[in-house]
């Protein structure tokens, strides 16, 4: 019978069948290769969009552990001079409220080229593998739980081992920092009262049960956590979150601009008063508060965003990799403050911002 | 469902299925690689759907389908060696013949043809859900399977006689 022949043949020619592994590796690559192309924004991360819009952000939030600075720091009279030269601004967006067992999903530098022409954000992907001083080769997002540590949980420690992890992968000195929580978050949401944001697609809270139709929603502090937590059941996971977190930090600073927050000095530091208590910031407060007086020194606010360039998991090893073509480069035009020129000649690998 | 649990429990089955299609390694492994990037790209797309595993199977069919003659040609010519992965025949000559034959038949059977005789006498499905994965209807199946069979049958004839 022709059809037993068929099957027959069917079963025979199975050893064919080439392996799976260099195939779902070439898949991935390809994939990676072709969404970086089709992307048009790729800043990472809860926090990390939230504050590099604008590069305002730093400044927005700088940390007030003891009441309200006074408002001669806020209009620049403070006795530190801003330092000359390339500026580079470490964001982390926990994954929790701290310190213990929070990994930083979101992590973020923000470079102020020498020339203050405009604010640059470096993503760094929490899945990339990178070598974790002490502690080997991991995540990027796990540098900050290790730092913390499980006998006296702090989070200056895991943020303290997240800078140097992040200073060995680039090579650049980190000169200041910020860590955001969930708290810092909802609490700054609410203070600029409430956020604006349009999603593409619907989004079903696994924490919550909450769902946020596809459409434009005004937010408060709690359903902004509760969106940018949302991962899981998304179906391209963080890439997904990322896209959330940017479209809320563009509604934050849309927000903060309208309310006219951002050049009152008067209601920033009321809204620095809200946020401030659970603000962990490096080195130390006065350093931080001085990068406010870099804002109208900028010729422009608007940011460029760029990724670290990386290439996908191989069979063997499940991390993001740098890629061995471009981060090089990319790493020297940043050390080097170049990252103008860097951009200007990989314009497929710039950002482009809305 | 992600992704990464699709491709661990389908793409092996799946590349099965396009050496299959396509009888060839190589040809099979682009076509599995296309269909799975877009898969990779569009997964909100494709996880919402009834049946993953069977939207993907459409793609794939789809892609086999309408895959351009021209670099289809091309690579056919590059090649010229035939399966060396195969085993040994072990039985007489004419049967080993027979063998081979039927897979080089099935190779100049019309693309859509051929992907119902797959999903038939491969992947043992029943017609509708062929219809479903061909986007044809259930008649439509009968009809191209048994003109398929009817072409094999030819085939063997003109070899006896």
């Amino acid at each position: 019978m022709i059809e037993d022949d068929l099957r027959a043949a069917f079963a025979r020619h199975e050893p064919l069948t080439p392996p799976t592994g260099p195939l779902r590796a070439a898949i991935d690559r390809l994939t990676i290769r072709r969404r970086r192309r089709r992307r048009r924004w790729q800043a990472g991360g809860t926090a990390l969009a939230l504050l590099g819009v604008l590069g305002l952000g730093v400044p927005l939030l700088t940390p007030e552990r003891g009441g309200p600075p006074p408002a001669a720091e806020l209009l620049g009279e403070s006795a530190r001079p801003v330092p000359p030269g390339a500026l580079n601004i470490l964001l982390l967006g926990l994954d929790g409220d701290g310190p213990a067992a929070t990994r930083a999903d979101a992590v973020l530098l923000v470079h102020i080229p020498a020339d203050r022409s405009r604010p640059y954000l470096v993503s760094l992907p929490r899945d990339l593998g990178v070598s974790v001083p002490g502690h080997g080769t991991d995540k990027l997002n796990s540098a900050f739980p290790s730092g913390v540590g499980s006998s006296r949980p702090e989070m200056t420690k895991g943020y303290d081992l997240t800078r140097r992890t992040v200073a060995e992968l680039t090579g650049v000195q980190v000169d200041a920092g910020v860590v955001l929580t969930y708290r810092v978050l909802s609490t700054l949401t609410d203070a600029v009262g409430g956020v604006p944001v349009c999603l593409p697609d619907q989004v079903r809270s696994v924490h919550t049960r909450r769902v946020f139709p596809a459409g434009c929603h005004r937010l408060d502090g709690a359903a902004s956590v509760d969106l940018l937590r949302q991962r899981y059941g998304l179906p391209e996971g963080s890439q997904d979150r990322d896209r959330n977190a940017r479209l809320f930090a563009a509604g934050l600073v849309r927000q903060a601009t309208d309310r006219g927050i951002l050049t009152d000095p008067v209601r920033l530091a009321k809204l620095l008063t809200v946020v401030g208590p659970d603000l962990v910031v490096s080195p130390d407060r006065a350093a931080v508060l001085n990068l406010l007086r870099l804002v109208p020194t900028l010729r422009t606010v608007e940011p460029v965003g760029l990724g670290l360039p990386v290439v996908g998991p191989t069979a063997r090893d499940r991390h993001l990799r740098v890629d061995p073509t471009f981060a090089p480069e990319f790493l020297r035009a940043l050390r080097e403050d170049r990252l103008g020129e860097w951009a200007d000649r990989h314009p497929a690998l710039v950002d482009v911002a809305r | 469902m992600t992704y990464e649990e699709f491709a661990d429990a389908r793409l092996a089955p799946l590349l099965r299925y396009a050496v299959m299609l396509t009888g060839d390694p190589h040809q099979a492994q682009d076509l599995v690689q296309e269909t799975m990037v877009r898969v990779q790209l569009n997964w909100r797309r494709v996880a919402r759907a009834d049946s993953p595993e069977r939207y993907v199977r459409r793609m794939l069919t789809n892609q086999y389908v309408d895959w351009k003659r021209g670099s289809w040609m091309r690579r056919v010519l590059l090649r010229g060696e035939p399966d060396e992965s195969l085993p040994a025949p072990a039985d007489h000559a004419q049967s080993a013949v027979d063998r081979d034959q039927i897979w080089t038949w099935l190779s100049r059977l019309p693309r859509r043809q051929r992907a119902t005789l797959v999903l038939r006498y491969y992947e043992d499905l029943p017609d509708a859900e062929i219809a479903d994965i061909l986007g044809c209807a259930v008649g439509t199946v009968r009809s191209s399977i048994s003109r398929a069979l009817a072409t094999l049958r030819a085939e063997y004839v003109e070899v006896r006689s």
